[in-house]
Order: C-alpha cells, then sequence, then structure tokens
C-alpha cells in the first residue's frame, strides 16, 4: 500500500497560476531574476535564506579566525586592543543574530516544514517573503554599524558601558531589533501552518520530529523575541534621550538590562539548539532504518525544553548581584532543563541500537552532534551549579561550554542536515567521499579549538581578553592551530556541497532510502511539492510498514550507489 | 574531606581560600559524573553503530517501547541533579554570607584600575591581607560593569555603578595570585590615537606595562596574602606620612608632600595615563608642565593650583589641544589632602 | 482563495490564529515595560506617587471612553461586514479612525503640557521643551545625549502646579516616572497609529467592494487589532494615572 502519492503517479491537477505550473520542478517553474525577488514559494525563500545565512556563516567564521590569531601569542599578534574587542562583538553577533538563529527555522525549516507535513506552502507566503526581505534590512543595518566604525559592547550590550560607547550601538541594536521582527514573523507563520497546513493523516502523532522541533522553536521565537525587542527600544531611547531606565545616576538598575537581556536570549539558546536536536532526530532515524527509539518522549521533551527555557535566564547572573532567593531558584530551574535534553540524548543512543547503520556522512554528522552536545550540556551542568560558577563564569570555560552547544550542536547538525537534504534541495549528489574528509577535519579541528579552552578556563582565564597572562600561552597556541584544521574542514564541506552543484550527477528521488514524507514526492520537488493532495497512512519512520518501492533508493536506474553497499 | 591548600591540579589553579577545597570537590564531582555519562553514551553509541552497521543480511529491527527504561532514564538523573543543586547552593552560601568578624578593604574599580582602600585610610592598588583573617571587600564602581576575581581564592563578584557589593574570602596561606577583571569593561587602543606599539611585560608581577594598556584585559593586579607582621607593616607604609604633620599643626614639607603624591600617582590610576617621562600616552605627560601655559579649547591656561585641581575634579571643563576627553572625574574619590600632594608631586617634576 | 489553501475556511482559521499569535507577541513586548513598570514603583512608591498626580486624570479618563466607544464602533464593523451591509460597515469604520485621532489629539495635548513643564524622561527632567543647560551664561550642550562628546545635563528639581492644583517641588529622581510614562504611552501611542493605518487601509478596501459575507477577514483582524491597543490602554490608564500610593 502506497503511503503517499509516489512522483510518478497522476500528475497535473491544478490549473497553472501566476507563479508557474505546480507540477514542474520548483526551480524550473519560472524563470529571471524577478521570479526570485517577488517569489512566494517557500522552497527558494528557504534557499536564499540558505544563501545568506551561509554568508553570515562565513563572515562570522572569518571574524572568528581573526580572534583566535590574535590570541596565538602574547601582546599584539595582529591587531591592536580596540579593534579586537571590535572583532569578538562582531563575531558573536553575526554568529548569533545573522547565522545561527535563522540558520535552521529560516532556511532548512522553510523548505521542508510544508513538505514535511504534505502542504503546498506555509501558511502566509507573503509574510515569509516578507520576513526575508526584513532579515535583509537587519543584514544591512548591521552592516552599517560596522562600516559607521563598529561596536565593542559584546554580543550582550550590557549597560552601562553599551550606553557609553561609540554611537554605533544604536544602528546595532536596531539591527538586531529588526533581525528580531524577521524571527518573530517566521515563528508566527510555521506555528499556524503547522497548526492549519497538515495533510489528511499527519496527526500529531505522525507528525514528523523535525517538525515538532520547528514548532516548539516557534513558539518560543513568539513568546521571547517580543521581550528583546522592547529591550532593545529602551537600550535606544537611553541612547537617544538618556531616560535613565539603565543608568544607576538618574534612579535606574544597569542590572535590570541584563535580566530582560538574558530572558530573551535564554530562551533563544534553545530556539538555537532545538532545530539542531530536531534535525539530528531525522538523520539517526534515517540512517539507523528505524523509527527513533521514543519518539512521543523527543517530541514532548521539545515542548520541555522550550518551556522550561524560559525559567532559568538568571543563571546568567548568578555573580551579577541578584538576592540569594532568586540564585537558588535560577540554579534549581536550570538542572531541570537537563532532564528533556538528557531524554534526546538516550533515545538517540537507543535508536542506533539494533538498527541497520548507514556511515554516510549526514550519520557521522549525526553522531559528532550526540558526542559534542553531551559534551556542551554536561559542561553547562558546572555552570549552574552555583559554587562552581562563581569561580568559572566569564572565563573561557563559558566559551567553551558554548560553542559545544552551539557550534559542536547546532552547526554540525546543520552542516548533516545540509549534506542530507543537499539531494532533495538540489537533485544533484555530491562527493560523499570529500564530505567525509570534511567531517573529520571538522571534528578533529572543533575539538583541538575548545577542549584547550575549558582548561585554560577552569584555571582562571578570563573571556574578552585582548592579551593574556603567560601560563595560558601554550592553550591558545593550540587552540589557534584547531581554529585552522577547523577552517580547512568547513572550507572543504563548503566546496563540496558547491561542487555538486556543477559537477554532481542527478540524484535519485530517494538517495539516502529513507521512509521520511519529504522523500515520497519529486526530487527536486515540484512546484506544489506533491502531484496531489498526499494522504499519509503511516509515521515518517514506519520502516516496517513502508513499501519496498517508497523506500527504494533509485540508484539503480541512475547506476552506482556511493555509501551503501546495500542488496 | 580534601585538605585544603592543595597544589594546583590539571584542571584547576592552587587553592588560596577557605572556599576553594569544596569548590574543588563539586568541580570534581560533576567532572567525574560528567565522564562516566559521557563514556557511557557515546562508547554504547560508536560500539552500536559498529556492530549493527548496514551490510548484506542484516536488518535493522522495528523499534519497540519500553517504558520502564524511559521512566529510568527521565527520574534517575533528577537525584544526581538535586544533589549538585544541593551541594552547590550550600557552597555558595558559604561564599555568600561572611562571617561577623571580617575586616573591611573598600575596592573602587573604575576604567581600568583597581583602588583598595584599608581601615587606616591609606590605599594601594595592590591588595594586601593578612592570612587566616577573614576579609570582606565592599565594591563600588565608577564607570561600568567590573568583575573582582582571583582565581586561587574561586571568588567572583561583579562591582555594580551606583551598587555596593561584596565579597569575602579568607586566605589559608601566605602567597599572592592575581587579581583580575572579568566582566568585559570596554577598551582603548594604547597612546591616543592608537600609536603605540603594544608589548606586554615578563614580570609575572605586572604583565602588562602600565600605560600601554588600558583596557580590561590589563586591569590586573595582585593580591599578596602576608603574615600578619608583614601585613602590619604594609599599613604603616601606605600611612598617609603628610598625617602626622597635620596632627602637630605643621605644614606638611614639599619633599614628603611630593612623595606621597609620587605613590598616589600610581594607586589612583594616574599612571594609566599620564608618564612623569615626556612619553605621551593617553593624556599629556607631567613632564614639566607646571607653570607652563597650555593651549585648550578654551584658550591658553597656565598650569597651576586651581588649574591641576579643576583637572582632577572636572577634567573637561578644559581639554588640552591634542588630546582627547576621557579622563574620568575624581570627586569623591580622592581628598582635598591628596590633591595637595598631587600637585606638590607635579611641581616637583618641573625639572 | 490563495492558491495553497484547500478550503476557504482552511484560509480564515490559519489567518485568524496568525493573527492572535502576533498579538501575543505584542502583549510580551508591553509585558517588558510592565514589568519595568512595577518594579520602580516597588522601588520609588513615593515619587510615583508625588508625580502620578500631575497626569489630568480628566484628560486621561476621556481618552478611555473615546477608546472604548471605538472598540464598540470596530466590532459594530465586523458584524455589518459579516451580513453584508457595506455601507454601515463604512461608517462604523470611519467612527472608528475619528476616534483614534481624537484619542491622538487629547495625548498631544497632555504631551505638550509636560513638555512645557518639564516633566521630560531621564536627563532632560527639569528642562522645558528640552532646552540647553546653560552655565556661567554659556550653552553646555542638550539634554539629549547625541552629542558625540557625550555632554549632557543633568535632570533638575522641579517645582510646579499639579493637576490638582496643588504645588509640589519634584526631585530630579522623578524622572523615572515620567521615563516609564512616556515609553509606555509613546509605544502605545505608536500602536494607535499602526492601528489607525490598518483601519483605513481596510476602510479603502471596503470602498472598493471586496468585502462580503463570505469574506471579511481583513476587518475582522483589523477589528481584532484594534482591540488590542484599546486593551493595553485600559491597563495603561489606572496604572499611570489613577493608582497612588498604597497606604
Ligand atoms: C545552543 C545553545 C545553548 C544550549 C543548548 C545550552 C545549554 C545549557 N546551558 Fe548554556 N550557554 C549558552 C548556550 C547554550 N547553553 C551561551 C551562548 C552561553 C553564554 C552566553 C554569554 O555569556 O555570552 C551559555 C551560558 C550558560 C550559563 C552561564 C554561565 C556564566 O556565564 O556564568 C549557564 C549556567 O547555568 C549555562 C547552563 C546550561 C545548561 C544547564 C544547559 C542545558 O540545557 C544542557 C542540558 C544537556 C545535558 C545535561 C547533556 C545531556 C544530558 C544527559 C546525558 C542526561 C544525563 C545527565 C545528568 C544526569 C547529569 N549556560
Ligand atoms: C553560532 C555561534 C558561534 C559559532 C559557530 C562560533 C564559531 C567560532 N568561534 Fe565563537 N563566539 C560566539 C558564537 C559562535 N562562535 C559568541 C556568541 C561569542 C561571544 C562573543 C562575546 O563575548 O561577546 C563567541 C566568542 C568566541 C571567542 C572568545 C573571544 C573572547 O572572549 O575574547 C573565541 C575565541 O577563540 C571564538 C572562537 C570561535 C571559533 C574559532 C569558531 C569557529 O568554529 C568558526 C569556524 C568558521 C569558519 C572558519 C568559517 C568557515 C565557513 C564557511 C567556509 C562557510 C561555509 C558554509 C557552509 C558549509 C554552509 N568565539
Ligand atoms: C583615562 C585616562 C586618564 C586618567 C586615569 C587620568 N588622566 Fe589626567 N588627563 C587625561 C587626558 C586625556 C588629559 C588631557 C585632556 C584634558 O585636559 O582633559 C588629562 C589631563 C590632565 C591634567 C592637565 C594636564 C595638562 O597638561 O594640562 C592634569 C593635571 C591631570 N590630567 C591630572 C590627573 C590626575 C591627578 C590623575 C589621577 C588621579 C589623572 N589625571 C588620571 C587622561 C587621564
Ligand atoms: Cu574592568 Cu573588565
Ligand atoms: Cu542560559
Amino acid at each position: 500500500m502506497a503511503a503517499v502519492d509516489m512522483p510518478h503517479v497522476g500528475a497535473g491537477h491544478h490549473a497553472a497560476d501566476s507563479h508557474g505550473d505546480p507540477d514542474a520542478m520548483y526551480l524550473k517553474a519560472s524563470h529571471g531574476i524577478r521570479s526570485w525577488l517577488f517569489t512566494l514559494d517557500h522552497k527558494r525563500i528557504g534557499l536564499m535564506y540558505l544563501t545568506m545565512v551561509a554568508l553570515a556563516f562565513l563572515v562570522g567564521g572569518v571574524f572568528a579566525l581573526l580572534v583566535r590569531l590574535e590570541l596565538f601569542s602574547r601582546g599584539k599578534t595582529i591587531i591592536d586592543g580596540e579593534t579586537y574587542n571590535r572583532f569578538f562583538t562582531l563575531h558573536g553577533a553575526v554568529m548569533v543574530f545573522l547565522f545561527i538563529i535563522p540558520s535552521v527555522p529560516a532556511a532548512l525549516g522553510n523548505f521542508f516544514l510544508p513538505i514535511m507535513i504534505g502542504a503546498k506552502d506555509v501558511a502566509f507566503p507573503r509574510l515569509n517573503l516578507l520576513s526575508f526581505y526584513i532579515y535583509l534590512c537587519g543584514v544591512a543595518i548591521l552592516l552599517t554599524s560596522i562600516i559607521m566604525g563598529s561596536v565593542d559592547t559584546g554580543w550582550t550590550f550590557y549597560t552601562p558601558y553599551s550606553v557609553q560607547t561609540t554611537n554605533s550601538v544604536i544602528s546595532m541594536t536596531l539591527g538586531v531589533f529588526v533581525l528580531g521582527f524577521s524571527s518573530i514573523l517566521t515563528g508566527v507563520n510555521f506555528l499556524v501552518t503547522v497548526h492549519s497546513m497538515r495533510a489528511p493523516g499527519c496527526t500529531w502523532g505522525r507528525m514528523p520530529l523535525f517538525v515538532w522541533g520547528m514548532y516548539a522553536t516557534a513558539l518560543i521565537q513568539i513568546l521571547a523575541t517580543p521581550v528583546l525587542a522592547i529591550t532593545l527600544l529602551l537600550l535606544c531611547a537611553e541612547r537617544f534621550f538618556g531616560i535613565g531606565v539603565f543608568d544607576p545616576k538618574l534612579g535606574g538598575d544597569p542590572v535590570l538590562f541584563q535580566h530582560f537581556f538574558w530572558f530573551y536570549s535564554h530562551p533563544a539558546v534553545y530556539i538555537m539548539i532545538v532545530p539542531g536536536m530536531a534535525i539530528n532526530s531525522e538523520l539517526i532515524a534515517t540512517f539507523s532504518r528505524r523509527a527513533i527509539f521514543g519518539q512521543f518522549a523527543i517530541a514532548m521533551s521539545s515542548l520541555g525544553l522550550a518551556i522550561l527555557g524560559f525559567l532559568v535566564w538568571g543563571h546568567h547572573l548568578f555573580v551579577a548581584g541578584m538576592s540569594e532567593f532568586a540564585t537558588m531558584l535560577f540554579s534549581a530551574l536550570t538542572f531541570l532543563v537537563a532532564i528533556p535534553s538528557g531524554v534526546k540524548v538516550f533515545n538517540w543512543t537507543a535508536t542506533i541500537y539494533k538498527g541497520s547503520i548507514l556511515w554516510a556522512s549526514p550519520m557521522l554528522y549525526g553522531m559528532a552532534f550526540i558526542f559534542l552536545f553531551t559534551i556542551g550540556g554536561l559542561t553547562g551542568l558546572f555552570l549552574g551549579t552555583l559554587s562552581v560558577d562563581v569561580h568559572l563564569t566569564d572565563t573561557y570555560f563559558v566559551v567553551a561550554h558554548f560553542h559545544y552547544v552551539m557550534m559542536g550542536g547546532t552547526v554540525i547538525a546543520f552542516l548533516g542536515g545540509l549534506l542530507y537534504w543537499w539531494p532533495k534541495m538540489t537533485g544533484k549528489w555530491h562527493d560523499e567521499f570529500k564530505a567525509k574528509i570534511g567531517f573529520w577535519f571538522v571534528f578533529v579541528g572543533f575539538n583541538t579549538v575548545f577542549i584547550p579552552q575549558f582548561i585554560m578556563g577552569s584555571r582562571g582565564m578570563p573571556r574578552r581578553y585582548y592579551d593574556y597572562l603567560p601560563q595560558f600561552e601554550i592553550f591558545h597556541r593550540v587552540s589557534t592551530v584547531g581554529s585552522w584544521i577547523l577552517a580547512i574542514g568547513l572550507f572543504t564541506t563548503a566546496y563540496t556541497l558547491l561542487e555538486a552543484l556543477w559537477k554532481g550527477k542527478p540524484a535519485p528521488r530517494n538517495p539516502w532510502g529513507s521512509a521520511g514524507y519529504e522523500w515520497m514526492t519529486d526530487t527536486p520537488p515540484c512546484l506544489a511539492n506533491f502531484h496531489k493532495q498526499p494522504v499519509f497512512t503511516r509515521g515518517p519512520y514506519d520502516y516496517h510498514l513502508a513499501t519496498a518501492e517508497e523506500l527504494s533508493t533509485g540508484w539503480d536506474e541512475v547506476g552506482g550507489e556511493p555509501g551503501s553497499k546495500k542488496d | 574531606m580534601i585538605e585544603p591548600n592543595a597544589p594546583p591540579t590539571f584542571q584547576l589553579p592552587e587553592q588560596m581560600s577557605t572556599v576553594s577545597a569544596d569548590v574543588d570537590w563539586m568541580y570534581y564531582f560533576i567532572y567525574w559524573t560528567s565522564v562516566v555519562l559521557f563514556v557511557a553514551i557515546v562508547g554504547a553509541m560508536v560500539w552500536w553503530a559498529i556492530k549493527y552497521r548496514e551490510r548484506k543480511g542484516h536488518k535493522a529491527e522495528p523499534t519497540g517501547h519500553n517504558l520502564p527504561l524511559e521512566i529510568a532514564w527521565t527520574v534517575a538523573p533528577i537525584f544526581i541533579l538535586v544533589f549538585m543543586f544541593h551541594k552547590g547552593f550550600q557552597g555558595y552560601m558559604d561564599m555568600d554570607l561572611a562571617p561577623a568578624n571580617a575586616m573591611e578593604i573598600r575596592v573602587n574599580a573604575k576604567q581600568w584600575a583597581w583602588e583598595f582602600v584599608y581601615p587606616n585610610g591609606g590605599s594601594s592598588d595592590e591588595l594586601h591581607v593578612p592570612v587566616h583573617q577573614p576579609v570582606k571587600l565592599v565594591m563600588a564602581s565608577a564607570d561600568v560593569l567590573h568583575s573582582f576575581y582571583v582565581p586561587a581564592l574561586r571568588v567572583k563578584r561583579d562591582l555594580v555603578p551606583g551598587m555596593y557589593t561584596s565579597v569575602w574570602f579568607e586566605a589559608t596561606h601566605v602567597g599572592h595570585d592575581d587579581i583580575m577583571c572579568a566582566e568585559y569593561c570596554g577598551g582603548r587602543s594604547s597612546g591616543p590615537n592608537g600609536e603605540l606599539p603594544y608589548q606586554p611585560s615578563d614580570d609575572p608581577l605586572h604583565p602588562f606595562v602600565a600605560g600601554q594598556a588600558t583596557g580590561h584585559w590589563a586591569m590586573h593586579s595582585m593580591l599578596y596574602v602576608e603574615t600578619p607582621e608583614d601585613y602590619a607593616k604594609f599599613l604603616k607604609s601606605i600611612g598617609d606620612p603628610c598625617d602626622q604633620y597635620a596632627s602637630t599643626g605643621k605644614k606638611c614639607p614639599a619633599e614628603v608632600a611630593a612623595g606621597q603624591g609620587a605613590k598616589l600617582y600610581q594607586s589612583k590610576g594616574c599612571v594609566a595615563c599620564h608618564t612623569t617621562t615626556g612619553a605621551r600616552l593617553v593624556g599629556p605627560s607631567w613632564k614639566g608642565i607646571w607653570g607652563k601655559t597650555e593651549a585648550t579649547d578654551h584658550g591658553p591656561m597656565v598650569v597651576d593650583e586651581q588649574y591641576v585641581r579643576k583637572s582632577i575634579l572636572d577634567p573637561n571643563f578644559r581639554v588640552v589641544n591634542g588630546y582627547q576627553a576621557v579622563m574620568p572625574t575624581f570627586l569623591g574619590q580622592i581628598s582635598d589632602g591628596e590633591i595637595d600632594e598631587i600637585t606638590q608631586y607635579i611641581k616637583s617634576l618641573k625639572e | 482563495m490563495q492558491h495553497h489553501f484547500d478550503t476557504p475556511e482552511q484560509q480564515f482559521n490559519a489567518s485568524k490564529l496568525g493573527m492572535w499569535v502576533f498579538i501575543a507577541t505584542e502583549i510580551l513586548m508591553f509585558g517588558g515595560l510592565f514589568c519595568a513598570y512595577a518594579i520602580w514603583r516597588a522601588m520609588e512608591p513615593n515619587i510615583f506617587d508625588q508625580a502620578h498626580h500631575f497626569l489630568n486624570k480628566i484628560l486621561g479618563a476621556s481618552n478611555t471612553v473615546v477608546l472604548l466607544f471605538s472598540s464598540l464602533t470596530a466590532a459594530l464593523a465586523v458584524r455589518s461586514a459579516q451580513v453584508g451591509k457595506r455601507n454601515m460597515t463604512t461608517i462604523y469604520l470611519v467612527t472608528t479612525i475619528v476616534c483614534a485621532g481624537i484619542f491622538l489629539v487629547i495625548k498631544w495635548f497632555e504631551y505638550s503640557h509636560k513638555f512645557h513643564l518639564g516633566l521630560l524622561p531621564g536627563h532632560c527632567f527639569g528642562h522645558p521643551w528640552f532646552s540647553a543647560t546653560v552655565q556661567n551664561g554659556q550653552e553646555v550642550g542638550t539634554c539629549l545625549r547625541v552629542h558625540a562628546d557625550q555632554t549632557s545635563s543633568m535632570p533638575q528639581w522641579v517645582r510646579a502646579i499639579d493637576e490638582s492644583g496643588h504645588e509640589q517641588l519634584l526631585p530630579p529622581r522623578a524622572n523615572m516616572f515620567f521615563a516609564i510614562y512616556f515609553c509606555m504611552t509613546g509605544l502605545h501611542a505608536l500602536h494607535v497609529i499602526v492601528g489607525m493605518s490598518i483601519l483605513v487601509w481596510v476602510l479603502y478596501k471596503n470602498l472598493k467592494g471586496t468585502f462580503s459575507p463570505a469574506y471579511f477577514t481583513p476587518v475582522d483582524l483589523g477589528a481584532l487589532y484594534w482591540h488590542l491597543v484599546d486593551l493595553v490602554w485600559i491597563y495603561l490608564f489606572p496604572l499611570l494615572y489613577l493608582v497612588g500610593k498604597p497606604e
């Protein structure tokens, strides 16, 4: 029994509309630059986002490499102190606001969420396009602030320093404010799409875990981002009119800013990691050929993270001057967050047990995610422990912690997701060998960068330091060398993906042999995603219910089958 | 439990305070718990991924359910986490509540220097404390956020403008360690226009050259834990020598006052921006400025008592041409006597 | 119906859900300010009590009535769109928009009175109409901190007659009350303007005859948004104008 209509079954039920023939491949449905700039197709919007976030990642990464290079030796290596402060600020701000927050939801989510619930598009395609242009505005404003002399406050914009230093703080905060708007609109769109656009048979219970993750992320975006918006507006008012909200001289409270900021930014770290986890659930299931163990628990733990994530912001303020009661409460709640995260880690591992594991490049990233996220998460517990955090806060231990979760977690999952869905998005097959080489450089390089940072952090190396004490030099050296290995890996990976575009052979419909809904349609999908309204009769991970036709990779027809030796 | 005063381990620095041992115990407890969990999870993952790799004749088993297992791994961590929370909070309260007999030292921070004011009114830019004596630091910041951090003491606390914060510790043995600023507080290139070469020094007690390094990273100072005798000596040395004249009603001799002014030049942090050698830093050198006529944004000004006084209390009332209005005000942080002494010192630099 | 929906109901439900979610985000945004209000009020109950006498309860109450009435007409506009009475819809929409205008005019009078007395936020407190600070006959910069050299004046004491006719002396610290007052009512006024624009657009569509009993989603959503604007004010009015010091 076919769970959904196969691509070659029945075609052409819709009248062609102004945006092209719904049955034509989405990249060919219409032509010309206008067909991109004014597109309402979620897939094209997803691709445009992808281009932008990849560029942002590159820019953020170049700043990171410069920061690392400067720290290679004591004293001035390449830049002076003032420039250094600007570089790490830009590195953090670009990575967080331009890259990682939009990365998975706006790029991959946009492309796959509607397909994975059998919808033709998101609920509000115009809003979707608008949110992309708002994102571009945000990027433009942020770039202005770089050109205008740039900001040196750290990505946290703490007052009162941010009220005193250069004037481009305003453009930077406005940029982030605008980006927040884009993020809210994406969230609203996804939430409504999931609620009202699911295809028949795509019940909440059968909804793919990637979609669950996007749904939980949308909730956080909607609930937390407005608070960031008001915080940043107050900061601007403070700078423009000196309203005194955060200024102790006028009776305001600088710590209030930190509360506002983290009320957004802590949930925001779950805006970053939940999508990574969502991708990882797809990867582990597909490459183990097996339903995710405890699928319901994984879906619920995403919601759990979304909710608990709102209650722990105070753990960034343990030494900033809060009452004992508040510190106690925030520490206790922080530990609670470990439980839904642990549930996911355990379920992924259990899924591998007795599966049939295909060691393809996306799966390497999937396993690396478990490896690195577990380290990042467990080191979060050191920071949540009050007495230990007093020693570790604002040291490189924190820096290493959040790179393990953000880079080791979300970015690794993002890269895995890119490799996994690249054939679906582009119709082209990449070179698995190069992808794997790239992976090993990334994996080894990443650990070389950040393991020394844990050690120097716990030994007392504060963060945001242009120059440091002699005893830390050796760790900084190793870390910097690691960043070069990491960069080689990332450039190799980027090359592999781009190379597939012009050299890759056509990918078959389901190259990885997945049972997921998104593989049941053409590769690449047609404009309307499916030729006929799909009706789902099994879950997306029900390998035992999927037909042989659905699971067939199609490599026989195309010829050759990289990666797998399946018979 | 663990002996205090443990030397540094691979991960943690030397222990120098009564709370260090407890913090470190907690650190290693979490560390080993994490190692066990990590090895178990990643070990199982890799082992199974190899054992059940895709190959001819091997098929994945459909996923079943195992409710007890799921409940187990949801509930079991709770016990570990509650323990971590509990111990961590206990340790935190120990660090938070200063004993009643603690000796108070005032800490003033500003971009980018520390000042420590002792019970006898003397001050220094390095912190000296007696061993085995609880010390409570009452801290204030003049400008932005800073954070007082001494790794070997395992203490850290933010300084918030407009607010007093405090931290206490009791040093367990004689020795010294670095005091660092752990909350980002900005920074500037060396020299008014960033033209000075920046070179750290190899002196472990002064790793950043005064005057060159102006920024968060260079807000460095030293903590000296001393025997009670050494501490008493130190206190005497920082007492103001002019004080004894005040009590007799005589005027403090110029050389004595200038000598004290030289100390203030260090401890009040003027050294960060002014040299006494003629070299130009963020601010003008003091060498030979006494009696000179300075071109300022409000026309020429003669450097005399009144001008120096104004420059310290309201630095931007006149800004010397070629410099930026970046000098902070010292209003409320410096006494009239001290201004006098600095004035005498500047006078003495006339050549 | 847009092509990617299957049924008009699906489209209507999606749009309505979308608007509700968006309204939730707006409420959260104001929520941040309400928190700040609560914190300061707890910190400075006396100042808040003293300063709130400078808000004109009559004008505030009139504005409340105006907004409540406009909410009613907005709801009636939806009703008449639903039953297809295009002209009635037009009348109700116009009434709503006019009310919004009245609200803004009253607000402007309130604001300018405060500007006149120098009841301004932050550094400008005690500087009527953001006036420059004069020292020794020389201007030393305005209270607005837009100068590159960061010169600015500090808030001043303000002696003025409050709305109940008593002369009061407000300390510089009272700038906090006016900071939160201007932030909250300013952001709200911005929402009034946005709401007005939306309603004007809906009115335009209505005049063009776009709506029918089968399709009136924009009227519905525009009114929904307008209710939000009203709702926020319903909280602002008592919190800022009415609540004095707890005994
Ligand atoms: C993707 C982003 C992300 C994620 C997912 C996390 C996850 C967590 N973080 Fe992290 N964090 C950041 C990003 C993130 N963090 C950033 C950016 C900062 C610094 C910002 C700045 O200052 O610039 C930061 C800082 C930060 C601090 C403040 C440090 C300081 O400045 O003093 C704290 C303190 O509590 C903390 C804790 C935690 C905890 C407990 C988790 C938990 O969610 C982790 C849970 C996961 C696990 C625990 C592992 C898996 C679980 C198991 C294997 C189960 C079994 C476990 C046990 C029984 C122990 N983080
Ligand atoms: C998503 C978040 C993210 C990511 C991915 C990274 C990635 C990296 N970060 Fe960063 N980092 C932050 C977020 C992030 N960082 C934040 C928030 C801060 C705090 C800032 C603050 O204190 O205010 C920080 C701070 C920070 C510091 C501390 C600075 C200080 O305290 O003084 C350091 C130092 O080593 C560092 C290093 C690095 C390095 C070497 C990488 C490397 O992993 C980078 C590798 C990337 C490249 C080399 C680019 C290659 C990319 C391509 C070729 C594009 C290809 C595209 C595709 C394949 C799609 N980061
Ligand atoms: C952050 C840097 C900084 C610090 C710290 C600093 N100054 Fe200055 N100082 C300056 C600058 C810049 C100028 C020149 C601009 C001006 O006149 O305001 C200056 C000018 C002066 C002048 C006038 C010199 C002249 O040539 O006319 C005096 C006197 C002075 N400072 C005294 C002090 C004293 C005393 C201290 C410490 C108690 C101190 N400064 C600390 C930056 C600093
Ligand atoms: Cu002072 Cu950082
Ligand atoms: Cu957090």
